[in-house]
């Protein structure tokens, strides 16, 4: 005898598809120029509060702090890139990386970074 | 994606934010996937390191929420001065992106179908749902009422002809 309990269950509230019915407001995305950072700025934030002495940072704080943090990248990877160029390669290997690190005062900090 | 379990010290940036930075800053130029993990570790310790720093001087300052302006002076104070300019234009559009998202949803407040139609039509489509799920359970129901009638006819009629035929078999009956 077929068990056609089991399969019987009705699923609750799903509607048609989920989303379709109600469409949510979009944020303005890139205004000519207007863009915030490339970093997603949730995971910025979740960053700064993991430091146990943080108690709270203000959203234009943390906008500033991720745009700080993209020209830190920027930078680094273009002082990495001269060092590969010196060494006469095409490729940026991790060692470009150790180089410029090791060649900035400022990176000082990252040498905990390095293996 | 939040993750409420595992630490906060495993957070990092994306790998795929950093990626497409280092693209956009070194066009054609190719790198070993370690040396992007690094960039990535490096980037996640620029953060920490810098709003550490804006937290002492937020401390220092009375104040209890880290300020734009505490995390410039941090910046300044550790040799990354550089930054403050570019830093600032960011400030000015925070402030432009703010006024003008105001402004939008406003406007869509105003245009396009209002909210109290939206949620109308929703419910209308739940309640359909709904009911198509009810009519599906109910047949679902009436075919299983039915298989079970039918089996008891069988095992009725069965019984009674073994009744009718040898009254000592009597295991026939259990066979519901």
């Amino acid at each position: 005898m077929a068990a056609a309990a089991g399969s019987g269950t009705p699923r609750e509230e799903e509607g048609p598809s989920g989303e379709a019915a109600a469409p949510q407001p979009q944020a303005p995305t890139s205004a000519p120029g207007a863009r915030l950072s490339r970093l997603p700025l949730a995971r910025v934030k979740a960053l700064v509060k993991a430091d146990p002495d943080v108690t709270l940072a203000g959203q234009e704080a943390i906008f500033i702090l991720a745009r700080a943090a993209e020209l830190f990248v920027e930078t680094i990877a273009k002082d990495a890139y001269c060092c590969a160029q010196q060494g006469k390669r095409k490729t940026l290997q991790r060692r470009d990386l150790d180089n410029a690190i090791e060649a900035v005062d400022e990176f000082a900090f990252l040498e905990g970074t390095l293996d | 994606m939040a993750s409420s379990s595992g630490n906060d010290d495993d957070l990092t940036i994306p790998r795929a934010a950093i990626n497409k930075m280092i693209k956009e800053t070194l066009p054609n130029v190719r790198v070993a996937n370690d040396a992007r993990e690094l960039v990535v570790n490096c980037c996640t310790e620029f953060i920490h390191l810098i709003s550490s720093e804006a937290n002492e001087i937020c401390n220092k300052s009375e104040k209890k929420t880290i300020s734009p302006e505490h995390v410039i002076q941090a910046l300044e104070s550790l040799g990354f001065g550089s930054y403050i300019s570019e830093v600032k234009e960011v400030l000015q559009e925070c402030k432009t992106v703010a006024l003008k998202r105001r402004k939008a949803s406003s406007r869509l407040e105003n245009l396009g179908i209002p909210e109290e139609e939206l949620l109308r039509q929703q419910q209308e489509l739940f309640a359909k749902a709904r009911q198509q799920q009810a009519e599906l359970a109910q047949q679902e129901w009436l075919q299983m009422q039915q298989a079970a009638q039918q089996a008891q006819l069988a095992a009725a009629t069965a019984s009674a002809s073994n009744q009718a035929g040898s009254s000592q078999d009597e295991e026939d009956d259990d066979d519901i």
